[in-house]
């Protein structure tokens, strides 16, 4: 795909991303270094040519287990009735879904009732969420809007919960999206992240790096027709830094409480905090 | 267009802010946008889901 080729040679194709002689302020790409205004754009267009076929391929590459993996999220958040949750990058609305569920399963004829703001970077992915809740008949409690996880359209202590599950990778400044997160949390607000981790069991490990590079790539040119996307996730997943560190990250952002959860010898991690 | 893709959730209307500012929006519902007057910029509704970002807002004149 033409559209998907990066690195050097994308300032000479479009002279308009040129930043007129500032010092250039550079982060990851997958493993291609690029400048840090252009990585929101580059996701986007990522997401943008698999849209379509995101969940298919969530339950092809991780062999259905990003089911359970989001299951072990909710279980953790325990939501509750009445509950407001601000589910970040979560374009297809899967885990707004999942929480509504299990809000609705605790709740009483009394309860209030639980509600979603689905907020995504990406228009299309949105798009393909609100559809599917529109066939579900699902889409009274979920609003949707799109929105960048560095700049949250939200107003300051308005969510109960905010979640984001394998969106945080993808975003340029993380400190500046847990910052948001924090910001957006009333207090006594429950942060919850689901992100591809680092193994940290050895003998896993190799195993796990031929899968990722070898085997995913190929899925995704197989299924969804973009192998570039895929090699793109690989890459990005092992930028992504490890889980102690990024708990650190959430405990500088001013969250408290922050704990962590291998899930799947660590291929992915839960981390969770709170806003005191 | 259907109702609900011409109509914008009033729920999801009470949090959200100008993302820049994090001011008030003002919903024009004729011309499908959120003004936010603090950062002259005006946000699309496309399909009804507002397109909160800056790069897809229009500059607007407030007063």
């Amino acid at each position: 795909m033409k559209g998907l080729r990066y690195g050097p040679g994308m300032n000479r194709e479009n002279p308009t991303d040129l930043d007129d002689g500032a010092v250039k302020d550079e982060t990851h790409f997958g493993f291609k270094t690029v400048e840090r205004d252009q990585k929101s754009g580059m996701v986007r267009s990522v997401f943008n040519g698999v849209a379509g076929q995101y969940d298919l391929m969530n339950d092809l590459m991780s062999m259905g287990v990003h089911r359970l993996w989001k299951t072990a999220m909710i279980d953790w958040l325990n939501p509750q009735p009445g509950w407001r949750l601000l589910d970040v990058a979560g374009g297809t609305g899967d885990i707004a879904q999942r929480f509504l569920e299990r809000a609705d399963e605790r709740s009483r004829e009394c309860s209030p009732s639980s509600a979603v703001t689905v907020c995504d970077i990406n228009e299309a992915m949105v798009g393909v969420g609100r559809d599917r809740a529109l066939d579900r008949g699902a889409l009274e409690r979920i609003s949707w809007t799109c929105g960048d996880a560095e700049k949250l359209p939200v107003a300051s202590s308005s969510v109960d919960a905010y979640t984001i599950a394998f969106g945080i990778r993808n975003v340029t400044n993380i400190e500046a999206a847990l910052a948001e997160a924090k910001r957006v949390l009333k207090p006594g607000g429950r942060f919850m992240c689901l992100e591809f981790s680092h193994v940290i069991i050895p003998g896993l490990k190799s195993a796990y790096d031929t899968y990722s590079f070898k085997v995913l790539p190929a899925l995704g040119e197989l299924v969804a027709k973009n192998r570039e996307a895929y090699q793109y996730l690989a890459e990005s997943i092992r930028q992504f830094p490890e889980q102690e560190t990024f708990a650190e990250m959430i405990a500088d952002a001013g969250l408290g409480q922050v704990k962590v959860r291998n899930l799947s010898g660590g291929i992915a991690a839960l981390h969770s905090a709170w806003r005191i | 267009m259907t109702e609900t893709s011409s109509t914008i959730d009033p729920k999801l209307l009470e949090i959200l802010v100008c993302p820049l500012t994090k001011g008030p929006l003002v919903y024009d519902k004729a011309a499908q946008e959120l003004i936010s007057e603090q950062a002259h910029l005006a946000y699309p509704i496309r399909d009804g889901i507002p397109i909160m970002l800056v790069d897809e807002a229009r500059r607007v004149q407030t007063t």
